[in-house]
């Protein structure tokens, strides 16, 4: 029964602190509005960064006599290398389609022979993904027999993931930044919706209710309010995407539809920090309320 | 049921209280009589621990104020009934919340909280009120549904702090009529007030005081 009596009352709370609720509610999808902003900038930042690089990290040359066999065995040692992401075989037949997709012409109808080599094209995972390590790698495909020639674009690759990794440095501080003071500013804002029910909270602990009987609806509301908050600046996000698709006519390639992880994480995000916020300033009520 | 051996309270502009040592009994209706500032409602408030002393023991219900925990101060309120000078009734809630919230907070079913507040707005003749917001009430009924509110758990004791300082004579009789007609069905009271003729007309016990002593206590 004392919990149909924390539901009630957490739900007659809202619906008699209307106002101050909604206040919260509009303040709570403000901060997580721009927080979800936030992280969609830089997720589609550093897609668009991320385009200037191409589809695989190195291509593996090899030497037109390597046998069968040799192919096998290099791609096998490939494969197992730690740190690779995906590897693609491209044989000479492969090589000579590309060029004929990429020059408009049939090497073979210019030369009697195909002297386009077979490769091995590869990309590594993203932790991986560093000039040191990727040269590392070159130099021990060099040793092996039946390569021919690694390349690798080094001066493109490192000019790319610097300003990814610029880019992702600065994204992380702002965001770090904006999150503080989102939390800052609702615990402010909760603070103050708290406060307009001091009589309440004062006259339930003199009719006896426990410190958790008095928090426990609040929180709750808190709880709802946070939900709400979040969901509306899902909705609001949604609402920026398509007016930049259809207004900006700029389609984005990360959309937080495609990540219901980070819609989760905004809803998660709310919940908590209004529940705990509102549950923190109960607490410091309490402490003036014998 | 309630004891002060050897308390003190000392309030920042100075001593409040001195060496007070008093018993109140079970069924016993006492006065604390004295002008403003005399130390009542201090009195008052540490037996419903909202205040320590700083020197000595209040023993209530069987709980020392010395090593009493917060949680356990809710399980004494729950058997104290309060009734203030204000009222301390919820604005935002109609009369029948106001009275049940005791209840509630105790997880007690609803057709047993809706049964108990009708009895005791019967009681009290408020029962046409119940739809009504405090601030739609005079005063005088306002404070019975503080009263009605108190009592609503049938508490052990009733506390009442100046209760019919802010109501006309024939409202603040009714008020004092109805105190004794709860303490008459079992609980115990103590009344703050600063009217003398209340004590002259009463028959009960009176602690009179006087800056934070009790100077005279009228036993029967």
């Amino acid at each position: 029964m004392k919990l149909s009596y924390i539901i009630r009352e957490g739900i007659i709370g809202i619906k008699r602190s209307r106002m101050p609720f909604m206040i919260s509610v509009f303040s709570v999808t403000i901060a997580l509005l721009v927080v979800g902003l936030g992280v969609l900038a830089v997720d589609n930042s550093l897609q668009f960064i991320g385009e200037f690089q191409a589809d695989y990290d190195l291509e593996i040359f090899l030497e037109n006599e390597a046998t069968p066999f040799q192919k096998h065995e290099l791609a096998a040692i490939v494969k197992d290398y730690p740190g690779i992401f995906r590897m693609e075989y491209l044989s000479k037949e492969d090589a000579a389609a590309l060029y004929n997709a990429e020059f408009g012409e049939d090497v073979l109808s210019l030369l009697d022979d195909n002297p386009l080599p077979s490769s091995f094209r590869i990309t590594f995972e993203e932790d991986h993904r560093s000039a040191d390590y990727i040269l590392t790698f070159i130099q021990n495909m060099n040793e092996l027999d039946g390569v021919d020639e690694v390349i690798f674009k080094k001066d493109l690759f490192n000019r790319v993931q610097g300003i990814m990794q610029l880019v992702y440095t600065v994204a992380t501080v702002t965001l770090f930044l904006i999150i503080l003071s989102t939390v800052f500013l609702t615990a402010n804002n909760l603070r103050l919706m708290i406060l307009a029910r001091y009589e309440f909270i004062e006259t339930v602990r003199l009719l006896g209710a426990s410190d958790f009987l008095v928090k426990a609806p609040f929180f709750l509301e808190g709880g709802i309010l946070g939900f709400l908050g979040a969901s509306l600046s899902v909705l609001l996000i949604m609402l920026a995407e398509y007016c930049i698709k259809y207004y900006v006519h700029l389609d984005l390639p990360v959309k937080i539809i495609d990540h219901p992880e980070v819609i989760l994480g905004l809803i998660l995000f709310g919940v908590s920090l209004s529940s705990l916020g509102v549950l923190k300033a109960v607490r410091k009520m309490l402490r003036f309320v014998a | 049921m309630i004891r002060f051996d050897k308390v003190f309270l000392r309030y920042d502009t100075g001593i409040s209280l001195r060496d007070l040592n008093f018993t109140i009994e079970k069924d016993e209706f006492v006065y604390l009589y004295g002008d403003s500032g005399s130390g009542k409602s201090s009195i008052l408030k540490m037996i419903y621990m909202d205040m320590f002393p700083n020197a000595g023991t209040v023993d209530v219900l069987g709980s020392d104020s010395s090593n009493i925990k917060r949680r356990d101060i809710a399980k004494i309120r729950q058997r104290i009934g309060m009734v203030f000078q204000d009222f301390h009734l919820l604005s935002d809630r109609d009369i029948y919340s106001n009275i049940a919230l005791p209840l509630e907070l105790q997880g007690i079913k609803n057709d047993v909280v809706r049964s108990k507040v009708t009895l005791k707005a019967d009681e009290l003749g408020i029962r046409s009120r119940l739809s009504h917001y405090p601030h739609e009430l005079s005063a005088g009924e306002q404070q019975r549904v503080a009263l009605a509110r108190a009592i609503v758990n049938s508490p052990d004791i009733l506390l009442a702090d100046e209760p019919i300082a802010h109501l006309d004579e024939k409202a603040a009789a009714e008020v004092v009529k109805y105190i004794w007609k709860i303490h008459e069905s079992g609980t115990s009271v103590v009344f703050a007030t600063h009217n003398e003729s209340l004590l002259k007309k009463d028959p009960a016990r009176a602690m009179t005081l006087v800056s934070g002593e009790v100077v005279k206590d009228r036993q029967l």
